[in-house]
C-alpha cells in the first residue's frame, strides 16, 4: 500500500516531467495523472495530513473535509476532460502550465493554513497567465499582462490582508473568518477580483476569451471556483455577497447579448453563473451553501463543455464571432449536439444538470423572504437561457448559413465533450449522488410539479421572447467590435494616467534635466574648470598692473599664468599666494 | 485548420436581423400582456 501525498503535488512534480514525453506515451502519461491523482484523493481519509512546521507556524497541506474533497473531485475530474481534449496540443508551455494550474488549484482547496493558501493561490494567477499567453497574439499578449495586473493587485491586497490577519490573531488557521476590520475587508476583497465580482471582472471577460482554445476550458474551471471555495470557507453568511452575486448575476446579460465572440458570450455567462454561487454563500445556510457549491460543481462541466464546443467550432474554422459562424450543424452535428445539452444544463432544463442545483440558491433565497435576490436571480436564469441556452449554439450552429463546411471535432474532443455531456445529464437526472457528497446533510427535492412546470414556463417564455425579438427585428445586430464595459476604466483610464504622467512627470523631469543637468552642473563644471584660473587672474592682473606691468609684458604674465594653472604647473609663489588668501577669507568667515 | 488562423477575423461587420412584417406589431401585444400579467401577480402578492 502507497501511502497518499498532497493532491496538488501529483499534478505538480508529474507537470515537469510531461517535457521528457513525446508522441502517444505524452498523451498516455497526460491522462494519466487526474486518474492517479483521483485515486490518491480517494484513499485520503478526512482530517488533517501533511502538517509542516515552518518558523513558529504548522502549515497544513491537507485540510479533508467535506467542503475541500467535493472540489478536488470536480478539480480531477474536469483535469481529465481537459487533458483529453488537449491531446492534440504539441505546445508543452500550454501543457505543462494547464497541469500546474490545476495543481495549484488542487492546493487552494486542501490548504488549511494561510501561508500555503496563498501560495497556491499566487501559483493559480501565474500558471494560468501562460495559458492566455500561449496564444502567443497580439491580444493575447496584452490581455495577458492586463489579467496579470489586475491579480497582483488581488494578491497584494490579500497578502496585506493575511499579514494583519495573522498579525491580530496569532493564528495561520484558514478558517471562517468574517467581516471584522481592515484584515478582513482586504482578504475579502483579494478574494472578489479572482470571484469577478461587479467592477472587478473585467479580467474574465478580457482574457478568456484570449486564452487559446484548450487553455480556456481550464480557465474556466479553476480561478472562479477557487475563489467560490475561499469564500464559502472564510465569508459564509456575508450580507454583502447576496447583494454582489445578485449584480454578477444580473448585470452580464447586458453585455452577453450584445457580444458578438462567442466565448466572450461564454465569458460573462461565467460571471453570470458565479453570482448565484456568491449569493448561495451571502445567504449562508445550510441550503444555499449546499446550492453554491453544487452549482460550482455543474458550473464547472457545463461550462466546460460549451467552451469545448465553441473551441471545436473554432479549431475547425479558425472562426469564433456570430457575424462569421452559422449552419454548422450539417457537419458537426455532434459538436453541436454536446453544445446543446451545456446550453440545457446551464439554463437549468429539466433532467440537466444547473436544474439540479441552481434552484438550491433560489429556494434558499425564497426560503430567507429575500424577494428583491429572488427576482434578480429569475431574470438572470431566464437571461442565462437567453444568451448562453440559445444565443451560443443558435449564432454557431443554426442562424444564417456561414457557407463553411468543416469537418467535425477531432474523436479526442469529441470524447471530451461526450463524457462532460453524460454528467450533465446524468446529474440531472440522479442528483443523489451529488447531493450526498455536499457539505451539509441535503434535504432538498428538486423534481416537484410546481418546480418543473415554474422552470419550464420561464425557459419557454424566454425562448418566446428570444423568437419575437429576431422575427421583429428588435434583437440588437451582432457587430465586429470589441464592447468595453467596467474596462472602459483602466482602458481609458490608464491613457488619461499616461498623459497625465507624460505631460505631468515628464515636464518636470525636461525642466529639472535643464536646470540641473544643462544648467547647474555645466556652472559647476565650468567654475571647477577654470575657477582658480578667474579668481587667480582677477587678483594678479590689478596687482601685475599697480607694480607696472604693460602690453605685451602684461598678456605674457596673464598667459603664462593661464598656461601654468591648465597644465597644474603654476608657480609656487602663485599657489602660496592663493593659499594665503584662501586662509585669511577663512579667518575673516570665522 | 490551425488555431492560428482564429486570429484572422473575418465575417460580416454586423448580422442584423431584418423583420418579418408583422411580428413587430405581435411583440408589441405580448409584450404590453406580459407586462400586465406580471403587474397583476406582483400586485396580488407583494
Amino acid at each position: 500500500m502507497i501511502n497518499p501525498v498532497p493532491p496538488a503535488a501529483i499534478f505538480i512534480i508529474a507537470a515537469l516531467l510531461v517535457p521528457l514525453f513525446k508522441g502517444r506515451w505524452k498523451s498516455a502519461y497526460m491522462l494519466l495523472i487526474p486518474v492517479v491523482g483521483f485515486i490518491n484523493l480517494i484513499s485520503i481519509p478526512e482530517g488533517t495530513h501533511w502538517v509542516v512546521r515552518f518558523l513558529d507556524y504548522d502549515l497544513v497541506l491537507g485540510r479533508m473535509d467535506r467542503l475541500s474533497i467535493i472540489f478536488g473531485y470536480i478539480f480531477h475530474i474536469i483535469s481529465f476532460i481537459a487533458i483529453l481534449y488537449a491531446l492534440h496540443v504539441k505546445d508543452d508551455v500550454q501543457n505543462v502550465a494547464g497541469l500546474i494550474y490545476a495543481g495549484s488549484a488542487l492546493g487552494v482547496v486542501f490548504s488549511g493554513d494561510l501561508f500555503s493558501f496563498f501560495v497556491f493561490w499566487e501559483m493559480l494567477t501565474i500558471s494560468s497567465i501562460f495559458l492566455i499567453w500561449a496564444r502567443r497574439t497580439r491580444a493575447a499578449m496584452g490581455a495577458g499582462f492586463r489579467y496579470l495586473l489586475v491579480h497582483a493587485a488581488g494578491g497584494l491586497c490579500l497578502l496585506a490582508g493575511i499579514v494583519l490577519y495573522v498579525n491580530q490573531t496569532g493564528s495561520i488557521e484558514f478558517g471562517y473568518i468574517g467581516l471584522s476590520g481592515l484584515s478582513s475587508y482586504l482578504i475579502f476583497f483579494g478574494f472578489g477580483v479572482n470571484c469577478a465580482w461587479p467592477f472587478l471582472h473585467p479580467w474574465l471577460s478580457d482574457a478568456y476569451p484570449e486564452a487559446t482554445i484548450t487553455g480556456t476550458i481550464f480557465l474556466s474551471a479553476f480561478t472562479t471556483k477557487c475563489a467560490v471555495y475561499a469564500l464559502a470557507r472564510a465569508f459564509p453568511g456575508t450580507e454583502a455577497l447576496i447583494w454582489i452575486g445578485a449584480a454578477m448575476a444580473g448585470f452580464p446579460i447586458f453585455f452577453a447579448v450584445i457580444e458578438n465572440d462567442l466565448r466572450r458570450v461564454l465569458a460573462y455567462s461565467l460571471i453570470n453563473q458565479v453570482g448565484f454561487m456568491v449569493v448561495g454563500i451571502g445567504i449562508g445556510t445550510h441550503l444555499a451553501i449546499n446550492g453554491a457549491v453544487a452549482h460550482a460543481f455543474n458550473d464547472i462541466l457545463f461550462k466546460a463543455l460549451l467552451f469545448m464546443s465553441m473551441g471545436a467550432v473554432m479549431y475547425r474554422t479558425g472562426k469564433i464571432n456570430g457575424t462569421a459562424l452559422g449552419g454548422l450543424y450539417r457537419t458537426m452535428p455532434l459538436t453541436c449536439l454536446f453544445c446543446i445539452v451545456g446550453a440545457a444544463s446551464i439554463s437549468a432544463f429539466p433532467l440537466f444538470s444547473g436544474f439540479v442545483s441552481k434552484s438550491m440558491v433560489m429556494s434558499a433565497a425564497g426560503d430567507g423572504h429575500m424577494r428583491v435576490v429572488w427576482f434578480i436571480l429569475l431574470f438572470a436564469s431566464a437571461g442565462v437561457f437567453h444568451h448562453a441556452g440559445i444565443k451560443i449554439p443558435f449564432f454557431a450552429f443554426f442562424s444564417h448559413d456561414s457557407g463553411m463546411r468543416p469537418k467535425e471535432a477531432p474523436l479526442h474532443m469529441l470524447l471530451a465533450m461526450g463524457i462532460a455531456a453524460f454528467l450533465c445529464i446524468f446529474i440531472g437526472s440522479f442528483p443523489g449522488p451529488l447531493y450526498s457528497m455536499l457539505p451539509y446533510p441535503v434535504d432538498y427535492v428538486p423534481y416537484t410539479i410546481p418546480h418543473i412546470v415554474g422552470q419550464t414556463q420561464l425557459l419557454f417564455f424566454s425562448a418566446l421572447a428570444f423568437t419575437l425579438l429576431m422575427l421583429a427585428g428588435i434583437y440588437p445586430g451582432e457587430q465586429r467590435c470589441v464592447n468595453l464595459d467596467a474596462d472602459w476604466f483602466y482602458r481609458k483610464g490608464s491613457r488619461l494616467f499616461y498623459l497625465i504622467m507624460d505631460k505631468g512627470l515628464n515636464s518636470l523631469n525636461k525642466v529639472s534635466d535643464r536646470i540641473f543637468v544643462g544648467g547647474l552642473a555645466g556652472f559647476f563644471g565650468y567654475i571647477s574648470k577654470r575657477g582658480p584660473e578667474i579668481l587667480t587672474l582677477g587678483a594678479l592682473t590689478p596687482l601685475w598692473g599697480i607694480t607696472g606691468a604693460k602690453g605685451k609684458e602684461l598678456k605674457d604674465k596673464i598667459e603664462t599664468t593661464r598656461t601654468a594653472l591648465h597644465t597644474h604647473t603654476s608657480p609656487i609663489g602663485i599657489s602660496a599666494a592663493l593659499a594665503t588668501v584662501f586662509l585669511v577669507v577663512i579667518f575673516l568667515l570665522r | 485548420m490551425t488555431e492560428e488562423r482564429s486570429e484572422e477575423i473575418e465575417g460580416k461587420m454586423e448580422l442584423s436581423h431584418d423583420p418579418v412584417p408583422g411580428y413587430r406589431t405581435i411583440f408589441f401585444v405580448a409584450f404590453a400582456v406580459g407586462i400586465l400579467y406580471l403587474g397583476f401577480i406582483l400586485f396580488k402578492t407583494l
